[in-house]
């Protein structure tokens, strides 16, 4: 046996390998490492299920603990977060504007409602696990058999309804009802999932009719602006010719006043007149009609006196004055 | 010395190895020796023991497993060609009637198929849409927006002589394949089958589709021509209104200046017949004033009473 190795011009002496002393090395070696993969930490929002040969033996809570080596297996569950399964659509990224995956899900969308009309329905649910040994070991696939049940539970309620109902007034009781029917379900499975929420994002018409219900939106509108614009302007002209008859009445009213206020200014003159007629009537009479015929006569240009004395005169018309018309 | 140590010492450990198996929480184990399955299965987890290298052990999933079912075409008895995608969740429940029959897990699925899925076809075409799609007799809000005739469609009527039988239809799956299962001794059981999706075929579907189009476009065009009917019908109060106004305008003025005319007349007469001839005479100086102008020519004759002076 040699016990040496030559590189070249130089020779290494080999020692001879002392079996004991690598054996207790590996040996250590390996406790070492058995020893610190021991060492587990469960983190704050997990338990750690700890089976024993294979058959389960205690539930753990976060820290850092320690396992029997090769005996114990550990297995961690979030049992403390929330997971949500969207249905009907995806959301590609989430935040202050967020974006949904164009993709077509219409097969998990579409569904027959209770008068066989299609509703395009979206959805979400949201769970816990509550139970992690459950969780692990009772159900083979446990996100898909949430999935499965909830797209055929959701199926079910929708299918009970009108289109209209599933569209509008029902979407509350919907959901309800489908996270009690849901979680029946999934406990009678035993899969240690708790629902937490159930709910209807958007029930639409599908894609295709869509048009055709805003276009019956749209009309309503229509109906209604119309109708509005119908009233407006009524509204507008009867002010406008409640204003014009207003007018008309208050002209009456003004002609009524000035009427009588003139017919009783005009009576009470008469009367100051009377009364000092009567007091002194001759000379009243006299006044006046001397008053009148000054201002008369100062009109008039052509006068002609004639002496009444006179007889046998014909009075002659002189034609040719001015004043006279044809 | 050394190398024939290590050599029991390595065998040694193979068949400590070999002689113990464990089962863990989602496991059930059989033990087979030559092929043949020995004794009872190991359904609880824990630490067995095995005779080495004879003995074999071979493990199954205790869970609940899943099969999902193809989406099948179907006709109901009603005529409508529907689409169903059913699930169902099973599981080993004998693992040594399971490696007998099936032995393995893809074998059962295939034989699941061809149980299932007669299941559902021979429930499905004996029910009409209305028992498949409904599952109670709660009755339904349909507003006329959904159709746009006066007279419920005759393919949705609301009063329906079906029952809605969803639950009694998955049931009924499930009792027949269950009763399967037990014929074929296979150490399967279904737990649980439901619908997952029922959808109409795509020709049925279009069809839909145009109807539900064609009838909310005539809705759309029957609330505009509402719209424009009651337009006129506004129009035509106003124009009928504008008219009543002013003619009770007119109405009203009328009487209010007849009334004022009358008033006045009753106050000239109650003042002017308290003297009428001195009333006469100066209204007639009046009239004097008024009508005698430049353009007159005036013949007088002197002895009149306001010439009287001039005769000397």
């Amino acid at each position: 046996m040699s016990d040496s190795i030559k590189f070249g011009d130089s020779e290494i002496k080999l020692k001879k390998p002392d079996f004991k002393k690598v054996f207790s090395v590996v040996v250590l070696f390996v406790a070492f490492i058995t020893i610190l993969s021991s060492f587990y930490t469960i983190d704050a929002n997990e338990n750690g299920v700890i089976l024993r040969f294979g058959a389960y033996s205690h539930t753990q809570q976060p820290g850092l603990h320690l396992k029997i080596p090769f005996v114990d297996q550990v297995y961690k569950v979030r049992v403390d977060y929330q997971h949500k399964l969207e249905y009907g659509f995806r959301t590609l990224k989430s935040g202050v504007k967020t974006e949904y995956s164009r993709r077509n899900f219409s097969h998990e969308s579409w569904m027959l409602t209770g008068n066989l009309n299609i509703a395009e329905v979206r959805w979400v649910t949201q769970y816990k696990i509550k139970d992690p040994v459950a969780y692990l070991f009772n159900v083979r696939g446990v996100e898909n058999t949430i999935r499965d049940v909830s797209e055929s539970i959701m199926r079910l309620k929708i299918g009970d309804r009108s289109f209209t109902e599933v569209m509008q007034t029902e979407r509350i009781v919907i959901a309800e009802e489908a996270r009690v029917s849901i979680q029946e379900v999934l406990d009678k499975y035993n899969s240690g999932i708790l629902i937490q929420l159930v709910q209807l994002q958007g029930v639409t018409p599908p894609t295709p009719v869509a048009d055709s219900f805003n276009e019956v939106n749209r009309a309503k509108q229509e109906q209604e602006t119309l109708i509005n614009e119908a009233r407006q302007a009524y509204n507008k002209e009867i002010y406008s010719v409640q204003g014009k008859s207003q007018k008309i009445i208050n002209e009456a009213e003004g002609y009524s006043i000035e009427r009588i206020n003139g017919a009783k200014g005009d009576t009470e003159l008469f009367e100051m007149v009377l009364r000092e007629y009567k007091k002194a009537p001759q000379i009243t009479k006299d006044r006046y009609y001397i008053e009148t015929m000054n201002k008369v006569l100062a009109k008039v240009k052509n006068k002609v006196i004639v002496d009444s004395n006179l007889e046998n005169i014909l009075p002659l018309l002189n034609i040719q004055k001015e004043g006279l018309g044809k | 010395m050394g190398r024939l140590s290590f050599g029991l010492v390595a065998f040694l450990f193979f068949l400590a190895i070999n002689s113990y198996y464990i089962v863990d929480e989602a496991q059930q184990a059989i033990i087979v020796q030559f092929g043949k399955p020995m004794g009872d299965a190991k359904r609880d987890a824990g630490l067995y023991f095995k005779t080495p290298f004879i003995q074999d052990v071979l493990k199954f999933d205790k869970r609940l497993l899943e099969w999902d079912g193809d989406p099948n075409e179907i006709p109901t008895k009603d005529n409508k060609y529907i689409i169903i995608d059913a699930f169902a969740r099973w599981e080993i429940s004998d693992p040594l009637e399971f490696y007998k029959s099936a032995r393995t897990e893809q074998v059962a699925q295939s034989r699941l198929d061809d149980i299932l899925n007669g299941a559902i076809r021979d429930e499905i075409a004996n029910r009409v849409m209305d028992e498949i799609i409904r599952s109670t007799n709660r009755e339904m809000a349909i507003y006329d927006s959904e159709t746009s005739d006066e007279t419920i469609n005759l393919d949705e009527k609301k009063v329906s002589p079906y029952k809605g039988a969803r639950l009694e239809i998955v049931k009924a799956i499930l009792d027949e394949v269950t009763s399967k299962l037990v014929d074929l001794n296979m150490g399967i059981r279904v737990v649980d089958v439901q619908i997952k999706r029922v959808n109409y075929n795509r020709e049925v579907q279009e069809k839909l589709f145009n109807r539900m189009i064609s009838d909310q476009n005539r809705i759309a065009e029957k609330y505009r021509a509402q719209g424009v009917g009651k337009k006129q019908e506004i129009l035509g109060q106003q124009i009928q209104r504008k008219k009543e106004i002013m003619s009770e305008a007119y109405l009203e003025s009328q009487r209010i200046r007849g009334d004022a005319d009358a008033k006045a007349v009753k106050i000239y007469a109650k003042a002017y017949n308290k003297s009428p001839e001195f009333y006469n005479f100066i209204q007639t100086l009046n009239t004097y004033e008024n009508t005698i102008d430049s353009t007159t020519q005036l013949i007088l004759s002197s002895d009149g009473k306001y010439l009287r002076y001039l005769n000397p």
